[in-house]
């Protein structure tokens, strides 16, 4: 077919870039028409994000050298089987939510919500496709600027609060990182990732370098101990924008750390490694038990976004292209489900007015798509079959045991046993009445509909696992840190 | 190592004090200073690092670098402040509630 | 000559003290105004490590920046918060006197202590001849169409780094509230040294801004450091009570500020309409393309810088 290989050679990645600040400007210069052109914008996007899988599934990673200039002396777009599923991923999400927040918001909200969070979507997809140290950098600063502004959208007290807070963490986040990349550049002379992992050596510049990048980044992705300032900022934020928050924000400093220790890493030894899982452990604990003592459902939720990353660090130390696959496919399946349980959470508050667990009052019967799509969420959150939860964690559980690291299923199978304790806890409050009934403010059906296809994508993540991981590796991302 | 050592000594030891008065200090206004001195520290140790040789032209890519991050910063700092001053409109202080209650 | 390369060693030396002396003063002042001087100060003093280490881009875009502008927006925070800020520091001597909390003070303090022992000693371990990205950079700065090459760099070369930081800025824009009810002193516009300075300077600053543009492809200068003079400029006219008309503030604003992205996204995308990469500009008329990028960058970027300080600074719903 002619029409074919015209497809394929579309600029897609430069698509996803351009559309969303053309997006972003066009919904602040026409205040009026921002929901419908926000609206478009997204959908676009995504697909444009159909376009490239379609081009990397079909092809081999996308290169595209920005000006001309190839690296190092330029900046070079680069997407393999990784980026792709990371733009993927975003761009369902950031659809479901688009389509949620469209309702959610009043007029006035609606006007300041669309440019802030065209332009998160944007530096998302930039960050997704770069792979140049400093040009993350500034992608993470947009990133982390973007989701500030939103989580102090509201303007209450809380939620300036924890946006501030959030903004001072960020800030010394990547400051750190920048610093490690000051070393970076000083000691190799070049800013593309790809010509590191070739120049790399094992000597103090690099084990500093790499030490302050990984602090900076663990402290971005909100890993215990760095984590105090999530709960604070995704409770408070605004029901769409805590989705965001827990299910895409966060990923991208893991992302850049990720493809740090693929590159560069592998050279380091196990040491890093384990100290990644250890503190993972204790994310998965930590999280887990703040989760149970909560008493406000956005609370629970953004204290299981700490027990899910978690996991994602347990995958290091066993660093087999399996355990990879794991958290890979619990990192998108906690996008889905996680994003599905806040919007959910969002239509109960949007309903009777606060979100207290004990005061749930009848919301079974009357938000039963609600209901179904916090169940159903919370099913891949726990890691009951057939969900991408439970994938994730029988391929990091499988890993662990070919490893002959066994240890690492005792915190993976306990953080399934607390995580369906929180669960059920709040599934069940939502059959009982409440001790004084509420007012009940009718919730439209689109925000229902979204909560609930988002938390079916999370559960079908599962059964088209075999496709989704074969997709994953176009490219060889993982080469790197298998060929140990 | 010409102005070399004298400035990037300088730059580690303002990262370590801005980093030190981030950590200690609770009132937001203070923290926000500090964080911009920790951003001037990393910038000092960028170029000058860049001076180890002794070439007539200097490499370019870190100034370039610095420019960039010096208009971030400024970015990030007129939100921190709008921020600050919301926070302290409604609640009367401008620290950060200790207790993260729930 | 060696007494001037010792000399100059003496200076730099000296100049690095004065930095982390007036740093230090500055965080740990008991008086907050008196903490945001010491700041505005140490960005000036920066500005002249910045010459010695031959970046006068940086010396320029620091002075601007990093002490005029900051130095402003910190000033008029500072006049909209409750307490005066001394506070604290009384609250951090009564909570030093319990033990535990100083063991956990001694603690971080040899942290950090360590922490940058831990950098000096990595610094020796870097490759003592260094030549970064220069020799790319000089191979390729005929095809640039600027002749100064950190223009290069941030137009040219790492472009699509200056189009993600002009984002920054305008969401940094987009992100801040109107904020409180907080009453302004109005106090301000009957101050007639105040007026005849603004009227003096604000065209001269329209002229060092448009200077510092132009000469930006072959010396020193810039967008960034152009768009800062003109911020500053707006940000006299601001203190001197002048308040743009009501219809000013809307879509033209709007449409302005938008200058610079917009022409860098049209930039950007042109080029891929004939086959080239984003961004790529033809070599003939680079050096034309980055001028125009340039000037409409500076405008965009005094605007927001502006808009940025009289966010900060006023209180009745002035915001665009």
């Amino acid at each position: 077919m002619q029409m074919a290989p015209m497809i394929l050679t579309l600029p897609w990645g430069v698509a996803l870039i351009v559309m969303p600040v053309v997006g972003a400007l066009a919904c602040y210069l026409f205040r009026r028409a921002a929901k419908p052109l926000g609206l478009m914008t997204v959908t676009v996007t995504a697909l444009s994000a159909a376009g490239l899988a379609l081009r990397t599934t079909r092809a081999d990673s996308y290169h595209h050298a920005v000006g001309g200039w190839g690296a190092p002396l330029g900046i070079e777009l680069y997407a393999d089987g990784l980026s792709v599923l990371m733009l993927v991923a975003t761009a369902i999400v950031a659809c479901a939510i688009s389509f949620y927040a469209a309702r959610f918001f009043d007029d006035k909200e609606q006007a300041r919500f669309w440019p802030l969070w065209l332009l998160l979507l944007t530096a998302m997809n930039a960050l997704f496709l770069s792979r140049d140290l400093f040009n993350m950098y500034v992608a993470l600063e947009l990133t982390g600027l973007a989701a500030v502004a939103l989580t102090a959208l509201t303007g209450s007290q809380d939620a300036l609060s924890g946006a501030i807070r959030y903004l001072l963490a960020t800030m010394l986040g990547s400051l750190a990182y920048l610093l490690g990349v000051v070393f970076i550049y000083h000691g190799y002379g070049t800013l593309d990732l790809a010509m590191l992992g070739q120049l790399v050596e094992s000597n103090p510049v690099t084990w500093l370098a790499l030490g302050l990048v990984s602090a900076g980044l663990a402290l971005k992705t909100a890993l215990f101990p760095l984590h105090f300032w999530l709960p604070p900022a995704h409770a408070s934020a605004t029901p769409p924008v805590s989705a965001a928050l827990s299910a895409l924000v966060v990923k991208t400093a893991f992302y850049v750390l990720l493809r740090f220790w693929l590159e560069i890493f592998p050279s380091e030894g196990a040491a890093p490694a384990q100290l990644f899982g250890l503190l993972g452990c204790a994310a998965v604990f930590w999280g887990g038990v703040q989760a149970l003592r909560a008493r406000r459902l956005k609370l629970l939720i953004a204290y299981s976004t700490v027990m899910q990353i978690g996991y994602l660090f347990i995958a290091f130390p066993l660093g087999i292209l399996l355990a990879w696959h794991g958290a890979l496919y619990l990192l998108l399946s906690h996008a889905l489900a996680k994003a599905a349980m806040f919007l959910a959470a969002g239509n109960v508050l949007y309903y009777g007015g606060h979100d207290r667990i004990a005061d749930l009052d009848h919301v079974a019967q009357r938000l039963p798509l609600t209901v179904a799509a916090f169940a159903l969420a919370g099913v891949s959150i726990m890691g009951l079959p057939p969900s991408g939860g439970f994938v994730a964690k029988w391929l990091l559980i499988q890993a662990s045991l070919d490893t002959g690291q066994w240890w690492w299923t005792v915190p993976i199978l306990a953080g399934s046993l607390v995580a369906a304790a929180y669960v059920f806890k709040v599934v069940g409050f939502a059959f009982t009445q409440a001790e004084a009934p509420q007012e009940a403010k009718l919730v439209p059906v689109s925000m229902q509909w979204t909560a609930l296809v988002l938390a079916v994508a999370a559960i079908a993540l599962g059964l088209i696992a075999p496709w989704t991981l074969t997709w994953l590796d176009v490219g060889d991302p993982f080469s790197g840190a298998v060929s140990r | 190592m010409n102005a070399l050592l004298p400035y990037t000594l300088t730059g580690v030891g303002l990262f370590c004090l801005g980093l030190h008065a981030l950590l200690t200090h609770p009132h937001l206004l203070r923290k926000i200073l500090a964080v911009n001195v920790m951003g001037s520290g990393v910038f000092l140790i960028l170029v000058a690092l860049a001076k180890r040789s002794d070439s007539p032209v200097p490499d370019p890519v870190p100034q370039a670098l610095v420019i960039t991050g010096i208009v971030v910063a400024v970015a990030a700092t007129a939100l921190a402040l709008n921020l600050l001053l919301g926070l302290a409109a409604s609640s009367g202080k401008a620290e950060l509630a200790e207790d993260l209650d729930e | 000559m060696e007494t001037l390369t010792e000399l100059q060693w003496i200076f730099d030396v000296l100049t690095g003290c004065g930095l982390l002396w007036l740093a230090w003063s500055c965080l740990s002042s008991r008086n907050l105004h008196r903490a945001v001087v010491q700041f505005v100060s140490f960005g000036l003093l920066m500005s002249l490590a910045w010459v010695r280490l031959e970046a006068p881009d940086i010396a320029l875009a620091e002075a601007a920046i990093g002490a005029g502008l900051t130095g402003a927006l910190l000033m008029a925070s500072l006049a909209r918060l409750p307490l005066s800020g001394s506070a604290d520091i009384r609250a951090l001597k009564s909570a030093e006197r319990i033990a535990g909390a100083r063991l956990l003070q001694l603690l971080r303090n040899s942290l950090l202590f360590a922490f940058a022992l831990f950098i000096i000693y990595a610094i020796f371990f870097l490759p003592p001849e260094f030549s970064g990205l220069r020799e790319e950079v000089a191979t390729e700065i005929e095809n640039a169409g600027v002749r100064n090459p950190v223009t290069a760099v941030l137009l040219n070369f790492r472009g699509y780094d200056t189009f993600l930081e002009l984002l920054v800025l305008l969401g940094a824009l987009f992100g801040v509230r109107i904020v409180g009810m907080q009453p302004v002193r109005t106090s301000m516009t009957s101050e007639p040294v105040l007026n005849i300075l603004a009227s003096l300077l604000t065209p001269i600053l329209i002229l060092v801004a448009a200077y510092l543009l132009w000469i930006g492809t072959d010396g020193a200068g810039g967008a960034f450091q152009a768009g800062a003079v003109l911020g500053a400029g707006g940000v006299l006219l601001l203190l001197a009570g002048w308040r743009p008309a009501r219809a000013l503030m809307a879509s033209p604003f709007r449409s302005l500020v938008l200058l610079g992205p917009l022409a860098f996204v049209f930039v950007a995308v042109l080029p891929l309409l004939s086959g080239r990469a984003l961004l790529q500009y033809p070599p003939d008329s680079a050096g034309t393309l980055i001028v125009l990028l340039e000037i409409a960058a500076t405008l965009s970027i005094g605007l927001t810088l502006c808009a940025l300080f009289l966010n900060v600074s006023a209180d009745d719903g002035e915001q665009p």
